[in-house]
């Protein structure tokens, strides 16, 4: 009955994680805004980050989105080398360096912040981009 | 029908309030992880999706591990410990695992005692000591599925605040499980403590749990 417990509650555990598709679904999120970076395509990149993260730009730059984003510092080339699913939050990291944090909202998971690299032990990463 | 309702009452009575009380936990739990959403611009998520999520299974299963624990300790602590005058305790000359006459094992078992109870091999074992296993076995699978779902919680939170993930292994080892952990235990460890202490001088007219309401407060391991 023990065994039957733990069976059940990792299966809890595992969608609490989101296994399967969820960590795809991400990872092609940020495949596509590498993908608009390195074409130069400012509006295609806007369009994968979270609607407080580009207006954080669009504030921070004093430009429009589509402008700002080319700007930024960002590592180019989309190959990916980890994500991580925990809920409604996700990281993924890209072979060439640097960290992108995404959020689900209704519509897909958004990207919350890109650009980033550890700071210190225990701190949050630091961002070129975030809301 | 009846008859079984009054033969099991005790059982039924707390399933249906086990019941009750999950699903209130889900709906109070649910407007309360909305609500943190929506204070963090975070989407919200249905109810469905809720009850599957780490956030309500860690916070059922804390409060799970420490209950199966208190009972384990509970049930191994008395078999050797004492309380003079409390109901929770055997009389103050039997402590230990007790022989097998008086445990009615083995050739001193009768003619209506569980099989098990009669065998002279590892069945026996296993028998005399299957409430331990099972709460054990609940009290360790339940800790486990809390630090499952607890490092998912945890890993959560830190994405939001954009740090990476830390392992299981890494999770063990951070003040958030045993801080989840230790809360629950405490409050247990404080309930049995004071239930084994009160009920020397406190009585409850009727109940099992207490001494009869005219037992001298020295009397030990009897029952009302």
């Amino acid at each position: 009955m023990a065994v039957l417990v733990t069976v059940v509650l990792l299966a809890v555990a595992c969608l609490g994680a989101g296994c399967g598709g969820r960590s795809d679904d991400a990872t092609a999120v940020v495949e596509r805004f590498q993908t608009a970076l390195d074409g130069g395509d400012g509006a295609g990149a806007c369009a994968e980050l979270s609607e407080q993260t580009a207006s954080a730009l669009e504030q921070q730059e004093g430009h429009p989105c589509d402008e700002a984003i080319l700007d930024l510092d960002l590592a180019v080339g989309g190959e990916v080398a980890e994500t991580s699913v925990y809920v409604t939050s996700a990281s993924v990291s890209l072979a060439a360096g640097g960290t992108l944090f995404l959020d689900q909202a209704s519509g897909g998971w958004e990207i919350s912040a890109a650009g980033c690299r550890p700071s210190a032990p225990d701190r949050p990463f630091d961002c070129e981009l975030e809301d | 029908m009846r008859t079984f309702l009054r033969h099991n009452g005790l059982s039924i009575f707390f399933l249906l309030l086990f019941v009750a009380a999950l699903m209130l936990q889900a709906f109070a739990g649910h407007a309360d992880f909305n609500e943190d959403q929506l204070r963090h611009d975070n989407p919200t998520m249905s109810l469905g999706r809720y009850v599957m999520s780490s956030q309500f299974g860690v916070a059922v299963l804390e409060n799970w591990q420490s209950e199966y624990l208190q009972f384990t300790l509970f049930i191994l602590a008395t078999v050797w410990l004492l309380q003079r005058g409390s109901p929770e305790s055997k009389q103050l000359d039997k402590a230990g695992r007790e022989s097998d006459r008086d445990q009615r094992v083995g050739s001193h078992a009768r003619a209506d005692s569980p099989r098990w109870a009669k065998a002279a091999d590892v069945r026996r074992t296993l028998f005399e000591n299957s409430l331990l296993i099972v709460m054990a076995a609940i009290w360790l699978g339940s800790w486990f599925a809390q630090s499952i779902t607890g490092v998912n919680e945890y890993n959560a939170d830190r994405l939001d605040h954009h740090q990476l993930p830390v392992s299981w292994a890494d999770y063990l080892g951070r003040p958030d499980f045993w801080e989840k952990t230790l809360q629950n235990w405490q409050s247990e460890f404080l309930a049995v403590g004071s239930m084994a202490i009160l009920a020397v001088y406190l009585r409850q007219r009727g109940s099992p749990e207490s001494k009869p309401v005219g037992a001298p407060h020295h009397a030990t391991g009897t029952e009302g």
